[in-house]
């Protein structure tokens, strides 16, 4: 098997376990901890995407991970100011 | 082609390896911890890195570039809202009781009224008023 896919497979691995790590922190409790934890995933998923998209050829994987990561910071930094972060 | 693709395995395992250290390390951290937060924002820029290394060993240059400008930007939002919003230990300005006071409620009265009352020399008004009498008795112990 060829070292490149392997190593996909680790990094899709890897960012599972971080995906879960990050519920659990999300869990904290705080608000910001919450916020935290959910663009923690999210970008975690749009990444292991790009990997997942690579091995089997997905179609628009691409654009949904760019979506994800881009509208992921949009919401972030919108609850960020309906918290209260722009007084 | 081979030296590539050794250079993509290298940066993807790399970010691999810098994910799940950062994983342990944002599950670790103790809750009682002073500035726990703020702790668990700076892993989070670990794995940040740890995203942006991904994306260059995926060709995703274009993408990698976006997220390293988007992510200070995130790390720091969330932060700024948690200071301004939550963080009671540092920042003083989220400590302070409002003055309003609620005039119907029998059992509270505002700062000021309390101690103007005690500031009052009540002494000479009640040698001057009439209702309240001193009567000494005396009593002589042979009787």
């Amino acid at each position: 098997m060829d070292i490149l896919i392997i190593s996909k497979y680790i990094l899709i691995i890897a960012f599972i376990i971080i995906m879960v790590a990050a519920l659990r922190a999300s869990a904290y409790r705080t608000t910001s901890m919450g916020l935290l934890g959910s663009s923690v995933v999210v970008v975690a998923f749009a990444v292991a995407l790009l990997a997942f998209g690579d091995l089997y050829n997905l179609t628009f994987y691409k654009d949904i991970s760019l979506a994800l990561i881009f509208f992921g910071f949009v919401g972030t930094v919108a609850f960020v100011v309906v918290m209260g972060g722009d007084k | 082609m081979i030296i590539v693709e050794y250079i993509q395995s290298i940066f993807l395992l790399i970010a691999a390896f810098l994910a799940i250290v950062a994983a342990v390390g944002l599950v670790s951290l103790s809750e009682n911890m002073k500035n726990v937060v703020y702790a668990r924002i700076h892993i989070i820029g670990i794995f940040d890195v740890a995203c942006i290394l991904a994306m260059i060993g995926l060709g995703q240059f274009l993408l990698a570039g976006i997220y390293f400008i988007i992510a200070p930007f995130t790390a720091h939002a969330i932060a700024n809202g948690f200071y301004k919003s939550e963080d009671f230990e540092n920042n003083s300005s989220l400590n302070v009781v409002s003055d309003e006071v609620d005039d119907s409620n029998p059992f509270i009265h505002h700062k000021s009224k309390i101690q103007d009352l005690e500031n009052n020399d009540f002494s000479e008004k009640l040698k001057t008023d009439d209702r309240f009498s001193i009567s000494t008795l005396d009593i002589i112990e042979e009787e």
